[in-house]
C-alpha cells in the first residue's frame, strides 16, 4: 500500500516536471466529486464513477496556486509516509502556516486546506488515510472478536477495557484472527451501548457492540465494512430522528461528501431501529409520552432528508414522513423510561434486540 | 474709493480704521502680514525689471517682552528695479502712492500694503525705518525715514549715499512689535506656496531662531510680461469713471471715450453717447453729475463691446506651474492646464488648474488644495473658496479616485485677473462667480482625465508586475516540491522566461487575473 501511494505521488510530480521541462504550463487532471461523477445504487450505496474530468493548470495565478498547493501537500504527505508519521487535517492546515508562504500558500482558514485534501484524494484516487492524513479516531468495538492490528499484538475486543477496542484511524492494517459473534450491533449513542455491555449482553447473547458515538467516523465505517466482508451481519441501532436516519444511512450507503472514497459503505448492514412502527404499534407504543418534540433544526433536517439520494427508498421515506407529520422523535434512552430497574432493562434490551435481529437479519440470539 | 476724501483724514487714522482688513489686528497676524507685503513688493519689483526675483528676508528678535509680542526687526532685500532718491520717500512715506494704478496685472494694487507694514512698525516701536535702494549704475541711497502720520508725509531723518550700484536693488529695514513663534507656520507656508507659484524666484528666509529656509528657483524662465492697457468700459465703476474723466486731456466726451477705453472706436462711441443722451461733441469739462451717471449707465447697458483685451494678464502657464509644483511637492505625477481667457463683469481673467499625485504627497485626511490669485498664495478660508466647492462637487470616482481626502492628491487653482473676484475684503477666497466656477470645473476635470489615464497605466503595470511576481513565487514552490518528491528540479526559469518574458518587462498584454484565491 505504502509503495503504491509513493508511486502515485511520484507519478503526479513527474508529470508536472515533464510539462515544465517541455516549456508547457503543467496540467493535472482529476475526476471532481461532482454530482455527474457520483452514482447511487440501493444495493451498493454511493459509487464514484468518473465520467468527467477537471484540470488544475499552471497558466493562471488562481489555479497555479492550487497546483502548487497540491504539490506541496503531496510532498508533505510523502515525507510523513516515509517517516511513519501521521497528521490530522488541522496538522495539514498548520503545515501551510509558514512564514515563507506569506502571500502564496498561507491559508486564511482551514477550509482551504481541507478542500485541498479532497483534491489530493481525487487526484490520487485514494482516501487521505492512505497518504497519512487521518482523523482523530472515534468508535469502539466490544465483543468476542480476536484481531491483530498495526501494533502486532493479538487483541481480544472484550478484554481491552470497559468500552472495548478503540478502532484505530487506519483499520486497513487489521487482520481478524477469530470472530465469535453472531452479529455486530452498531449503536449511535454511548450510554445505551455501555449499558448493554455492563449488563453482560454481548457475552450472553454472543453479539458484538460497535459504539459509533454520533455520526460514524470514516475509520469506524471502514471497520464495519471489513467485518461485513468477513461475513459478520451488521445491524444499526439509532435514535428515531431526522439526524439519526442520516447516521444509519451513512453506515449503509456512505455519504456524498466521501462518495469518492471506496470501502466506506456497508450495503449488507440493516437499520433495525428505532423505527416508527416500534413507536406507533410495536415495542414502544405504550410509551408515546416519552417521545421528544422535534426542534426547528430537526424539522429542517427532515425536510432536507426528502432530497438525499441515499434516503430515497420507501423504507427511509416512510420513517422521514413520520417526522414531518408527527413532529416528534424517539431516543434510545427511552428504555430507561420503561425500566427503572437493571433487571427489567436487561430484559427489555434482549427482547428488543432478539426481535429486531430476527426480523432484519434472520438471526436468533 | 474717493482719493480726495481719504487724503483728508490722516494716515494714522486710516491705519486704525482699516488695520483688520489690512491684516494688522494682532501681533501674530501683523508679523505674517509684514513679511507678506514686503515680499510681494519685492517680487513685483523684480518682475517689473524682467529678471528672476532673488529675495532675502531676515528677521531678528531684538528684545523679548513679557506679553509675548517681542521687539523684532525685519530686513527684506531684493534685486528688483530699485528706486531713485526721489522715489524712495514717495513710495514708502505715504499711503496711496502706487506706481501700479493702471490696468495691468500685478500683486500690488493700492499703494497701501508696504507702507502700512512700515507704519505699523513705526506706531508699535516709535522707531524709524530704513530704505536702501539704487537703480543700476546710479547712487546708492540709504534713507532713514518716518511717516508724518498727521500730514501723511514722509520725513527723511537721515540720507546717506553709499557709492554707485552695480545692480539695481532695494532693501527695507523695519522694527516692529510682533510674535514670531505663532506666526512661523503661516510665514513658512506662505513662502513655500510662493515658491510653487513663482518657481523662478530664489527666496531665502533667516528666521529669529537662526533657522534658514531656502526656496531655490528651479528655472530662469519667467512668464511673459503683461501688457499695459486701457480700461474696458464694462470694467469700470462710477468712481473710476469720474477719476478717468478728471485725468483725461480730451476735449470732448467722445474723444474721452475713444482715448480712455479699449474697444471704443468712432461708431461705438456714437452709439454709447446716443444711449446716454449726450451730444457727441459735448465738452468733457461741462459734464454734469447727472450726465456722468447717464454715461455710466450707458456703458453698463451697451452690450456690443468686444470682450476685454486679456493681454494685460500674465498667467503662469502650464509649464511653469508644473515646474513649481514638481519643485516643491515632488509628486510622481503632475498635470496643469491653462484655460482660455474669459470675462466676468467686464474683467478679463484666466484660470489655471493642476493636479499632482503621489511621490512625496501623502494622504492628509482632508482635501489638499493650493490656491493662488495673481501669483499670491491664499492661505485662509479654503473651504469657502469657489475652487473648494467645485472640487467637492466633482465625482472623483469617475476618475479612478476613491476619495480626495484619503489619497495622495493635491489640487491647484490659480486665477489671474485685473480684478480678482474676492468674496470679502479679507481677500482670502474667491467668490463663486459663475464664469469663474465654470473655468475651474473644466480645468479640474481636464487634469483629472489625465490623472485617470496615468493611474490606469500605473495600476495596470502594478497588477501585471504583481501577477508576474506571484507566478514566479508559485513556480518556485512547484519546483521545490517536485524536486522534493522526485529528486529532480524542473526548469521553471525557462518556462517563465519563454511564457512570461514580456510580463517581466512590464509591457505584457493579457487578461488580468491578479491575486489568487481558490474558490
Ligand atoms: N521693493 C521695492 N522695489 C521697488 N519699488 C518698490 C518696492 N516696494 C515698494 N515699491 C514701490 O512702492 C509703491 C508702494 O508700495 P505699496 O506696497 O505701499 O503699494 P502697492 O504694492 O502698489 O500696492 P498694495 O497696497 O497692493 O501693496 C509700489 O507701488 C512700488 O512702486
Ligand atoms: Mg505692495
Amino acid at each position: 500500500m505504502k509503495d503504491l501511494v509513493r508511486e502515485k505521488i511520484i507519478q503526479v510530480a513527474r508529470k508536472v516536471k515533464e510539462d515544465i521541462d517541455k516549456g508547457r504550463f503543467p496540467e493535472l487532471s482529476y475526476p471532481p466529486n461532482s454530482k455527474a461523477n457520483i452514482k447511487f445504487l440501493e444495493e451498493k450505496g454511493y459509487l464514484f464513477e468518473p465520467k468527467s474530468f477537471s484540470t488544475i493548470s499552471g497558466d493562471r495565478v488562481k489555479s497555479l496556486r492550487t497546483l502548487s498547493g497540491v504539490l506541496y501537500g503531496l510532498s508533505r504527505a510523502l515525507d510523513h509516509l516515509e517517516n511513519g508519521l501521521t497528521m490530522t487535517k488541522r496538522d495539514f492546515y498548520y503545515l501551510h502556516k509558514v512564514q515563507k508562504f506569506k502571500g502564496t500558500l498561507f491559508p486564511k482558514e482551514q477550509r482551504e486546506t481541507d478542500a485541498r485534501i479532497i483534491l489530493m484524494e481525487l487526484l490520487l484516487g485514494m482516501p487521505r488515510e492512505a497518504f497519512s492524513i487521518t482523523s482523530d479516531p472515534r468508535g469502539w468495538i466490544y465483543g468476542d472478536i480476536e484481531l491483530v492490528d498495526r501494533s502486532g499484538r493479538l487483541i481480544r475486543a472484550n478484554e481491552v477495557g470497559e468500552m472495548g477496542y478503540s478502532v484505530p484511524p487506519r483499520p486497513e492494517n487489521i487482520t481478524f484472527k477469530r470472530i465469535g459473534v453472531k452479529a455486530v450491533v452498531a449503536i449511535e449513542k454511548v450510554g445505551p451501548a455501555k449499558n448493554m455491555i455492563e449488563l453482560g449482553i454481548p457475552e450472553e447473547k454472543k453479539i458484538g457492540i460497535a459504539i459509533l458515538q454520533g455520526q460514524a467516523s470514516r475509520n469506524m465505517r471502514r471497520f464495519l465494512r471489513m467485518l461485513s466482508d468477513e461475513g459478520v451481519p451488521i445491524a444499526v441501532l439509532t435514535d428515531l430522528s431526522p439526524w439519526s436516519l442520516r447516521i444509519a444511512a451513512t453506515v449503509v450507503y456512505n455519504s456524498i461528501n466521501s462518495a469518492h472514497v471506496e470501502g466506506l459503505a456497508v450495503p449488507e448492514a440493516r437499520f433495525i431501529g428505532i423505527k416508527t412502527d416500534d413507536v406507533e404499534e410495536g415495542f414502544f407504543s405504550e410509551y408515546k409520552f416519552a417521545l421528544e418534540p422535534l426542534t426547528q433544526m430537526d424539522y429542517k433536517a427532515a425536510e432536507d432528508n426528502r432530497h438525499l439520494p441515499n434516503l430515497q427508498a420507501p423504507i427511509w421515506q416512510k420513517e422521514n414522513n413520520w417526522f414531518l407529520e408527527k413532529k416528534m422523535k424517539a431516543e434510545l434512552e427511552i428504555f430507561k423510561a420503561m425500566s427503572p430497574s437493571a433487571r427489567d432493562l436487561k430484559r427489555l434490551y434482549v427482547e428488543y434486540l432478539s426481535m429486531k435481529l430476527e426480523e432484519a437479519l434472520g438471526i436468533s440470539i | 474709493m474717493r482719493r480726495e476724501r481719504i487724503e483728508e483724514i490722516s494716515a494714522a487714522d486710516f491705519f486704525y480704521r482699516n488695520r483688520a482688513i489690512a491684516g494688522f489686528d494682532n501681533p501674530v497676524r501683523a508679523t505674517y502680514t509684514i513679511v507678506r507685503e514686503l515680499v510681494e513688493n519685492s517680487l513685483d519689483a523684480a518682475e517689473e525689471a524682467g529678471i528672476p526675483p532673488k529675495i532675502m528676508i531676515t528677521m531678528e528678535r531684538i528684545e523679548r517682552k513679557e506679553n509675548g509680542s517681542d521687539l523684532m526687526k525685519i530686513t527684506v532685500r531684493d534685486n528688483g528695479i530699485g528706486l531713485s532718491a526721489e522715489e524712495i520717500p514717495r513710495a514708502f512715506g505715504k499711503v496711496f502712492t502706487s506706481s501700479k494704478y493702471r490696468l495691468i496685472q500685478s500683486r500690488g494694487t493700492f499703494g497701501l500694503g508696504g507702507t502700512m507694514a512700515l507704519l505699523y512698525g513705526q506706531i508699535t516701536t516709535n522707531k524709524p525705518f530704513i530704505v536702501s535702494s539704487a537703480k543700476k549704475g546710479d547712487y546708492i541711497n540709504r534713507m532713514t525715514m518716518m511717516i508724518d502720520v498727521q500730514k501723511n508725509e514722509p520725513i527723511v531723518i537721515k540720507r546717506e549715499v553709499l557709492g554707485i550700484a552695480e545692480r539695481s536693488f532695494t532693501a527695507v529695514e523695519s522694527y516692529f512689535e510682533g510674535s514670531y513663534a505663532r506666526a512661523k507656520r503661516k510665514i513658512v507656508d506662505y513662502l513655500y506656496q510662493t515658491a510653487i507659484v513663482v518657481p523662478y524666484a530664489d527666496i531665502m528666509f533667516v528666521d529669529p531662531d537662526g533657522v534658514v529656509f531656502l526656496f531655490p528657483r528651479s528655472t530662469d524662465e519667467m512668464p511673459p510680461r503683461p501688457k499695459e492697457s486701457l480700461f474696458h468700459p464694462k470694467g469700470v465703476d462710477l468712481e473710476l469713471l469720474q477719476r478717468l474723466i478728471r485725468a483725461s486731456r480730451a476735449n470732448t466726451v467722445k474723444g474721452f471715450l475713444k482715448t480712455s477705453f479699449q474697444r471704443i472706436g468712432d461708431k461705438t462711441a456714437d452709439e454709447v453717447l446716443a444711449l446716454a443722451g449726450i451730444p457727441a461733441e459735448k465738452r468733457l469739462k461741462d459734464l454734469k453729475k447727472e450726465e456722468i451717471e447717464a454715461l455710466y449707465n450707458a456703458l453698463r447697458s451697451y452690450d456690443k463691446f468686444m470682450a476685454p483685451d486679456h493681454t494685460v494678464l500674465s498667467p503662469l502657464g502650464k509649464k511653469l506651474l508644473e515646474e513649481g509644483i514638481k519643485k516643491e511637492l515632488r509628486p510622481e505625477f503632475v498635470y496643469a492646464v491653462q484655460r482660455p481667457p474669459s470675462v466676468y463683469e467686464g474683467h478679463p481673467f484666466i484660470v489655471e488648474t493642476a493636479i499632482a499625485y503621489g511621490g512625496e504627497i501623502k494622504p492628509a485626511g482632508e482635501i489638499q488644495l493650493y490656491r493662488f490669485a495673481n501669483r499670491i498664495p491664499l492661505l485662509y478660508d479654503a473651504t469657502a473658496d469657489v475652487s473648494y466647492q467645485v472640487a467637492k462637487g466633482i465625482n472623483w470616482s469617475n476618475y479612478g479616485i476613491r476619495s480626495l481626502e484619503e489619497e495622495p492628491i493635491a489640487l491647484f487653482f490659480h486665477i489671474v485677473s485685473t480684478k480678482i473676484p474676492f468674496k470679502t475684503v479679507g481677500k482670502e477666497y474667491i467668490a463663486a462667480v459663475p464664469e469663474v466656477e465654470r473655468e475651474v470645473e473644466l480645468g479640474f476635470k481636464t487634469c483629472a482625465r489625465e490623472l485617470k489615464l496615468y493611474l490606469y497605466r500605473i495600476r495596470r503595470k502594478e497588477s501585471l508586475a504583481k501577477r508576474a511576481f506571484l507566478f514566479r513565487r508559485f513556480y518556485e514552490i512547484v519546483a521545490e516540491c517536485v524536486e522534493d518528491i522526485t529528486g529532480e528540479r524542473p526548469s521553471v526559469e525557462v518556462l517563465l522566461k519563454t511564457r512570461f518574458g514580456d510580463l517581466y518587462e512590464g509591457s505584457g498584454e493579457g487578461e488580468d487575473n491578479s491575486g489568487g484565491e481558490e474558490s
